[in-house]
């Protein structure tokens, strides 16, 4: 299991849903829960000793490093990100409101900025907002995840970083193994080439942050 | 020097591997990259009428030996998928469109957008479910087949495949319901299911589901070898492709080309060429310098 991968998590008479693997850490792993439909409820009604029904893990991890990273994570894009955290991460964490931040205390007290949409905690605004007041140049790698506005707008300000940043991309999942097309973005299925994508195979002038395909497979354009 | 390209029901195809429907084929873009890997054309997911967005997942299940899907034909319905369809045929490759409905006039309709659209042969999907109810599929009523079939025929001039499915049983009675076709796909997946004993419940929400992959390979086998000796329309085989070897036997089973599903999500979209390469070495090996040469030699005259 890597960082970046994740696992569809089945709740019998329920449904199914993909998590991020928020802890990789030997024999321990955790998936962290955010209250949106059915599943994720049925999940945080959950008591420890609970069994859990699983498969995976699947898709593509991100490229680790032992140096200094760059973590820029919006709402819970951040359990994906979480393992990569690091003694010398630098965090930008994000979220609509204050309430939604994740992990914020797993970074260096002065290596995390803060940004919240709404400014209630923090700065007000986006990570890319904010992006020019660090020095991208003293990142070994920089990785990012979080709702796909988000990554399209850290897309032009790290397209030129060298090494490529890594993003962890997201889109509707039904089957996870590359089959009903759910996922794509431009060909490319996100459950097995994914969800780790470089920037530098990125083409922003397709689907990525203009249009992807809904539940039933309509053609929709991606708004804030 | 070794000719892959083969004729089927007058589509000419640069070589025998075609997408199966229902694999990496909601979005147009994708569809491209699947062309871009090889294969000769593509088969679309089945489109109907209405726009549906399928059952709750779980809607696969992996199997050593195959897949169980129970995806539920969700699709855009008929008028958005054209968009589709136009990214496509970028590619200048035949697009296949597989259409599902209820009713005979609702396969004509169908099967009529998707020519306008640019198709260069429709595929009847006829495991869709009976409106009857009872769990029966479309393709288990020998009338409603008839019915379906001569309704397109009267509405399209491309070829039309009925895409036949294993859960029946008489495959005669079907195949001769549907003779008004162009040729015939064999098979659709078996009807099956997956329990799992510590949830003490089916895993799939719709409980059954269409096994496809290895498993099924030997009843595909059988089907396209009874329906090549009693009739004299040309097949699709698909089931359970992984190799060249599997795509030759059932080309000496009487198939013209195959499709290939289960195999693109198991391999990658990779599979169409390394599919390719096999077949190559093994019509060197084996002496055959055109597919068409390998055709229907296992049947028994």
């Amino acid at each position: 299991m890597k960082p970046g991968q994740f696992i569809m998590v089945w709740v019998p008479g329920v449904g199914e849903i993909p998590l991020s693997l928020s802890t990789i850490e030997g024999r321990r792993k955790s998936i962290t829960v955010k209250r949106y439909g059915i599943v994720s409820q049925a999940l945080l009604k959950y008591k420890p000793g609970d069994r859990i029904f699983l498969r995976g893990p699947y898709g593509t991890g991100f490229t680790q490093t032992e140096e200094r990273n760059l973590i820029i994570g919006g709402g819970s894009g951040m359990a994906a990100l979480r393992p990569l955290i690091n003694d010398k991460s630098f965090g930008m964490v994000s979220a609509k409101t204050g309430d939604e931040l994740l992990f914020t205390h797993e970074f260096k007290e002065n290596s995390i900025m803060i940004m919240t949409d709404d400014g209630s905690s923090g700065l007000k605004g986006f990570p890319s907002d904010y992006l020019e007041s660090v020095d991208i140049d003293q990142f070994a790698k920089i990785y990012a995840c979080g709702p796909e506005l988000m990554l399209k707008a850290l897309y032009y300000k790290l397209k030129d970083a060298r090494p490529d940043a890594e993003f962890s991309m997201e889109r509707i999942m039904k089957c996870g193994i590359g089959i009903c097309d759910s996922c794509s973005i431009d060909g490319r299925q996100i459950c097995v080439d994914g969800p780790v994508v470089r920037v530098g195979e990125i083409n922003p002038d397709g689907e990525f942050g203009h249009q992807k395909l809904d539940i039933s497979g309509r053609r929709i354009e991606i708004h804030l | 020097m070794i000719d892959l390209g083969v004729s089927i029901a007058g589509i000419d195809l640069e070589n025998p591997f075609v997408l199966a429907s229902g694999i990496l084929d909601e979005n147009g873009y994708t569809l491209v990259e699947v062309l871009r890997s090889g294969a000769s054309a593509v088969v679309t997911k089945s489109i109907g009428l209405e726009e549906r967005k399928g059952y709750i997942p779980p809607v696969v299940y992996e199997l050593p030996y195959g897949l169980l899907n129970a995806i539920g034909l969700s699709n855009p319905g008929i008028e958005r998928y054209s968009h589709e369809i136009s990214i496509a045929l970028r590619e200048k490759k035949p697009i296949i469109g597989s259409v599902f409905g209820s009713t005979p006039e609702e396969f004509a309709h169908l099967s009529r957008r998707m020519e306008d659209f640019g198709v260069s042969a429709v595929e009847l999907n006829l495991s869709c479910p009976h409106v009857k109810g009872y769990g029966q599929e479309v393709g288990s009523d020998p009338n409603l087949v008839r019915d379906i079939v001569r309704s397109v025929k009267r509405k399209v001039d491309v070829p039309v495949f009925a895409k036949l499915s294993p859960n029946v049983s008489d495959i005669q009675a079907i195949a001769e319901a549907a003779i008004d076709a162009d040729g015939f796909t064999l098979i659709n997946t078996v009807k099956a299911m997956k329990i799992d004993i510590y949830a003490r419940q089916p895993v799939l929400s719709n409980v059954y589901g269409g096994l496809s992959g290895s498993a099924i390979k030997p009843v595909g086998i059988r089907y396209v070898y009874e329906i090549a000796s009693n009739f004299d329309r040309p097949i699709f085989g698909v089931g359970g492709i992984t190799t060249a070897e599997d795509a030759v036997e059932y080309i000496m089973a009487g198939a013209s080309a195959v499709q290939v599903g289960t195999a693109v999500a198991r391999v990658g979209k990779r599979v169409f060429n390394k599919l390719i390469s096999e077949m190559r070495d093994f019509m060197e090996r084996e002496g055959f310098s055109k597919i068409g040469d390998m055709k229907g030699v296992a049947l028994r005259r």
